[in-house]
């Protein structure tokens, strides 16, 4: 139904039914405007003017915040402890529910058929990430596990073992993988990196902190162990109670089972390779030594 | 699935095939017919592709934003698609941007608890009424609202916007 939009409505016919408003025929609503005390004037503002009587307060020469008269204040009783320390060199992780998740395959932001990256759920605006703010990524939170109903291959930097859980338990793919903070940059914004006209770079492995996380299978770490992979899901599977389907029998097999090489920052994409997108073409260097740095 | 491999095995195919003879196909050709030793100056420093490009085309962010698919129901997040045809009311309440019904919740001056309803259309005096019978059924009390008729917005007083999109969503919005 469409409604011819009429400006004002009642407001607008009342208005041009009474006289021209003016100064003299506006006035608050009564019980709106309440007066400002002014001190020193009259019986209740004036006399001591809402101070006290002598001493510091109506003198007006009280002591700092916190003091306590000279005993050692609270805030210098309690010893000092780095709750804080490092904190602008801690690797943070945007979180993502699995609820926002659903929400976005639902209204077609996100394509499940393809495999789900960082630049896919940016693209589609469902995470905000800043790599400048020591954000090293996204985080799946297992948040909303219970309505997720999507088979998807997704990538993320850090995984709860529910979340894990729930997308292995609808049939999908869950790899945790390492970005450093140049390609982290990269993989969020591809096309300002490509209009720029540098080689795309490989990937650096992780630092010495992250290595076991991303070695080992039970958070589906990229550098750990198939096989470990494949009995780590059959024991989740145990643990949270569900048949594990079984994905090489899917007709989706394909797609799902695609995996980013270690040092690959784009699927499809290889470290090296120039994009020039007014044309539409890939430059690949020929030279022997570059080949070798960028395959290592 | 190294990616790696057959990216490489792609650049010796196409380096054999195609080189920076673009420009003057006919000299290049020529020249290669007669210096045997030239494979090493004439080879060329880039090769160029365009079979990849389709995953950079993958890459870039989409511009407008995607229509839903077609859902029956309730999709599985809890998002509700609107009616196929607007409801018979003397009001209509638009969809957001993103598909969604737009009842926001507003806090201000730290207690001050307000809905506000958007993109109104139509008799908004009728819907008014409606949100004053509707909360009063499931509040019991009588709330203050505020009609906007220049931006046809419906401001009610306290929390209610899970209700109230529950509420519209039912009703076919």
């Amino acid at each position: 139904m469409s409604f011819p939009k009429k400006p004002g409505g009642k407001g607008l016919d009342v208005l041009q039914n009474l006289p021209r408003i003016t100064l003299a025929n506006l006035r608050p609503e009564p019980g709106a405007r309440k007066n400002e005390k002014r001190r020193g004037r009259g019986q209740h503002g004036g006399n001591r003017s809402g101070r006290g009587h002598k001493g510091e307060r109506q003198r007006g020469t009280r002591p700092r915040l916190g003091f306590e008269g000279g005993q050692t204040p609270f805030y210098l009783r309690i010893p000092k402890y780095g709750f804080n320390e490092g904190h602008s060199r801690r690797p943070q992780y945007q979180p993502l529910t699995l609820k926002r998740l659903q929400y976005l395959i639902d209204l077609g932001r996100i394509d499940p058929s393809q495999p789900i990256d960082l630049t896919q759920l940016v693209n589609a605006r469902g995470v905000t990430i800043q790599p400048l703010k020591r954000d090293y990524g996204v985080q799946l939170v297992d948040e909303g596990s219970d309505i997720f109903v999507a088979k998807i291959n997704i990538e993320v930097q850090r995984a709860t073992e529910g979340a894990i859980a729930a997308i292995e338990r609808n049939g999908g793919i869950i790899t945790n993988s390492f970005y450093d903070p140049i390609s982290l940059g990269i993989l969020i914004k591809p096309v300002p990196f490509f209009m720029r006209g540098q080689p795309i770079p490989k990937r650096m492995l992780p630092g010495e902190d992250m290595v076991p996380y991303y070695m080992s299978a039970e958070n589906r770490g990229y550098l750990a162990d198939p096989e470990e992979i494949q009995q780590a899901r059959r024991a989740l599977a145990q643990k949270y109670g569900y048949v594990l389907p079984d994905i090489s029998k899917d007709e989706l097999c394909h797609m799902l089972a695609m995996r980013k090489d270690v040092r690959q920052i784009f699927f499809g994409l290889s470290p090296g390779w120039v994009v020039n997108m007014p044309e539409k073409k890939i430059l690949k260097p020929t030279d022997e030594k570059l080949l070798q740095y960028y395959s290592s | 699935m190294y990616k790696m491999a057959a990216g490489l095995l792609t650049l010796r195919v196409l380096r054999a095939s195609s080189g920076f003879c673009r420009r003057t196909p006919a000299a290049a050709g020529g020249l290669r017919a007669a210096s045997s030793d030239a494979p090493q100056d004439k080879r060329a420093v880039i090769t160029e592709s365009t079979e990849e490009y389709k995953f950079v085309e993958r890459l870039i962010p989409p511009t407008r934003i995607p229509d839903p698919p077609k859902h029956v129901g309730a999709a599985p997040s809890g998002w509700i698609p609107p009616a196929e045809s607007p409801p018979p009311l003397p009001y209509m309440i638009r969809r957001s941007r993103m598909h969604n019904i737009p009842v926001y919740s507003d806090l201000t001056h730290g207690n001050r608890r307000m809905t506000l309803v958007r993109k109104v259309e139509g008799d908004i005096w009728a819907l008014e009424k409606d949100v004053r019978q509707y909360l009063r059924q499931v509040t019991g009390k009588e709330l203050p609202t505020q009609v906007n008729e220049v931006t046809m917005t419906l401001k009610v007083k306290g929390h209610f916007e899970q209700e109230l999109k529950d509420w519209l969503a039912s009703r076919g919005f």
